[in-house]
């Protein structure tokens, strides 16, 4: 469950990242990890990212697993 | 006229290339960069480095004065050649830092102009004696407000995780960096800190987080951008600020593993002066002013007692190699304090570094590097031809196909010190006499100059290598 947490939260960053580019001169990779690291260091605008997408990552997971739930059999739901 | 090709170490950057025509060094600059190269230039950040003998200085040169090169360019640069070039891994654990901070110094600055590197390598660094200069002119391009530091990862690899292991752990990072070229990883160093590591707000981020979210990233296949990041995703402040934090906790790290005594004792190894050490520096001294080599190095340098004396003596420049890290240390603050032309480098004789990296063309193994006018291998011969049962033989021949003059010691069988090497292990060094070390001298140099240093026997040869018939 953690692991789809952290799931989401990496997705929704991506996401942000993919739509908010600023095609820069570089031909090194910066890595994932010193990108995401970086984020956090973004002061407040940075955190807020980082809070809004972990929100949106809690809420995604409690409705995915809403979903879950429902798609039980009542038999299932009984286990 | 055949085209001259580029370096072979030189292709990450597609900006530009380096090539070594004649011995003069020259940095193109391909046409889809020139245009951040010229506003770097108009920045006068690049004059303010060289100035402050922080950049390797350049010069312009027209391109009707520049051979024809393998691949077109509009921009050429001449640059100094430097006295020697050396890798990361074979820095001791003050240089590498030294040029840690000397990057993060250059970051800090280039940001006042507008501008930032494109990456971290700790191999666009070199040493003039104990001083780092930055040798890529082309890592400098235009910054924008608010985009991320690309070269963080890199910096953390090829500078911060380094030396981070050796001072927690004591534990030399020299050949780990030598195998993997790129430093080390995040993800591989969190592995092994303790938890009492992760008290530390440094070390839970720049290495525990990083690799977190790198392994995170990973193991669920997500595929971020590649090469930018959001426009507003690092304020400069915020920049700065990361910079100073690590400018700051990189200056205070220190190795783990070499005890205080040790740099109390680098006052006292200079008080201290033994008959036979004054006899040595002497032998040197005159062998320098007779020889005057430019470039001289020193096998199993140890702190640089003969290096220094090389230096007073009129050579130009001193590489020393030893593979005591303790006596690096001392070595390098020496270098520092007095300001010399000698710089210490990890080396160990029976294991020197190789040509490697991509098609082992990359980096340049130490033979390659062989470029000394005079050599010096004092009390060095007895620890590669009895510790490590080095053939004496090969061992003068590779000594003496370094360098065309010398100095070698040999310490015969009786001297404590080889009694020490010995005193575990059968002798099987049969052929580890004085007769037939000058026998095995004989065919491949002409001794120009002798002397008997110590009661033990030990003694000095200076010698002139023989031309090849």
């Amino acid at each position: 469950m953690r692991s789809n947490f952290f799931f989401i939260v990496l997705a929704f960053l991506s996401l942000y990242m993919l739509v908010f580019v600023d095609h820069a001169f570089a031909y090194l990779d910066p890595g994932s990890g010193s990108m995401l690291l970086q984020l956090v260091f973004g002061g407040i605008a940075g955190l807020g990212v980082i809070l809004k997408l972990y929100w949106k990552g809690f809420v995604g997971l409690f409705r995915h697993k809403q979903h879950q739930e429902n798609d039980l059999t009542p038999k299932e739901r009984d286990k | 006229m055949n085209a001259i090709c580029p370096l072979p170490g030189s292709f990450r950057d597609p900006a530009g290339r380096v090539y070594d025509v004649d011995g003069q060094i020259f940095r193109t600059i391909e046409a889809s960069f020139s245009p951040e190269f010229e506003f770097v230039k108009s920045t006068e950040l690049l004059q303010k480095l060289i100035v402050d003998h922080r950049l390797l200085p350049f010069e312009r040169v027209e391109a009707n004065d520049v051979p024809r090169f393998s691949r077109e360019t509009n921009y050429v640069l001449r640059v100094p050649r430097l006295r020697f070039v050396s890798y990361p891994y074979e820095w001791s654990f003050s240089a590498l830092k030294t040029a840690a901070l000397l990057h993060l110094e250059i970051q800090l600055t280039a940001l006042e102009f507008g501008v930032t590197l494109t990456d971290a390598s700790a191999f666009n660094i070199q040493f003039h004696g104990a001083r780092p200069v930055f040798i890529d002119h082309l890592s400098f391009r235009r910054y924008r407000p608010g985009e991320i530091w690309t070269g963080h990862r890199q910096f953390c690899e090829q500078f911060l995780n380094p030396l981070l292991l050796r001072s927690f752990f004591g534990v030399p990072y020299n050949a780990w960096y030598r195998g993997t070229q790129e430093g080390i990883q995040a993800r591989d160093l969190s592995r092994i800190l303790k938890w009492r590591h992760y008290l530390c707000w440094n070390v839970a981020t720049h290495v525990v987080l990083q690799s977190f979210f790198q392994r995170s990233v990973q193991n669920h296949n997500l595929e971020l951008a590649k090469e930018s990041l959001p426009t507003n995703a690092l304020a400069p402040g915020a920049f700065r600020r990361i910079l100073k934090k690590l400018h700051s906790w990189i200056s205070k790290l220190m190795p783990a593993d070499t005890e205080k005594t040790v740099w109390q004792e680098y006052t006292k190894s200079h008080s201290y002066s033994s008959e036979e050490i004054e006899h040595k520096q002497r032998f040197v001294s005159e062998f320098v002013r007779r020889e005057r080599p430019k470039l001289i190095w020193d096998l199993g340098c140890n702190t640089g007692d003969y290096c220094a004396a090389a230096l007073q003596a009129g050579a130009e420049y001193a590489v020393g190699f030893d593979n005591d890290h303790g006596s690096l240390e001392l070595a390098f603050a020496r270098s520092r304090e007095q300001n010399l032309a000698f710089q210490a480098l990890f080396f160990d004789a029976a294991n020197p570094s190789p040509n490697q990296g991509w098609r082992e063309q990359e980096r340049y193994g130490l033979q390659v590097r062989a470029s000394a006018d005079a050599i010096l291998a004092l009390a060095f011969v007895h620890h590669l031809a009895i510790s490590r049962n080095i053939p004496l033989e090969q061992l003068l021949g590779w000594i003496i196909g370094m360098a065309p003059r010398g100095v070698i010691e040999f310490v015969p069988k009786n001297d404590p010190m080889a009694k020490t090497l010995l005193r575990h292990r059968e002798d099987i060094f049969l052929d580890y006499t004085r007769e037939s070390f000058l026998s095995y001298l004989e065919p491949v140099a002409k001794i120009t100059g002798t002397e008997i240093v110590s009661s033990t026997g030990r003694f000095l040869v200076a010698y002139e290598r023989r031309s090849k018939s």
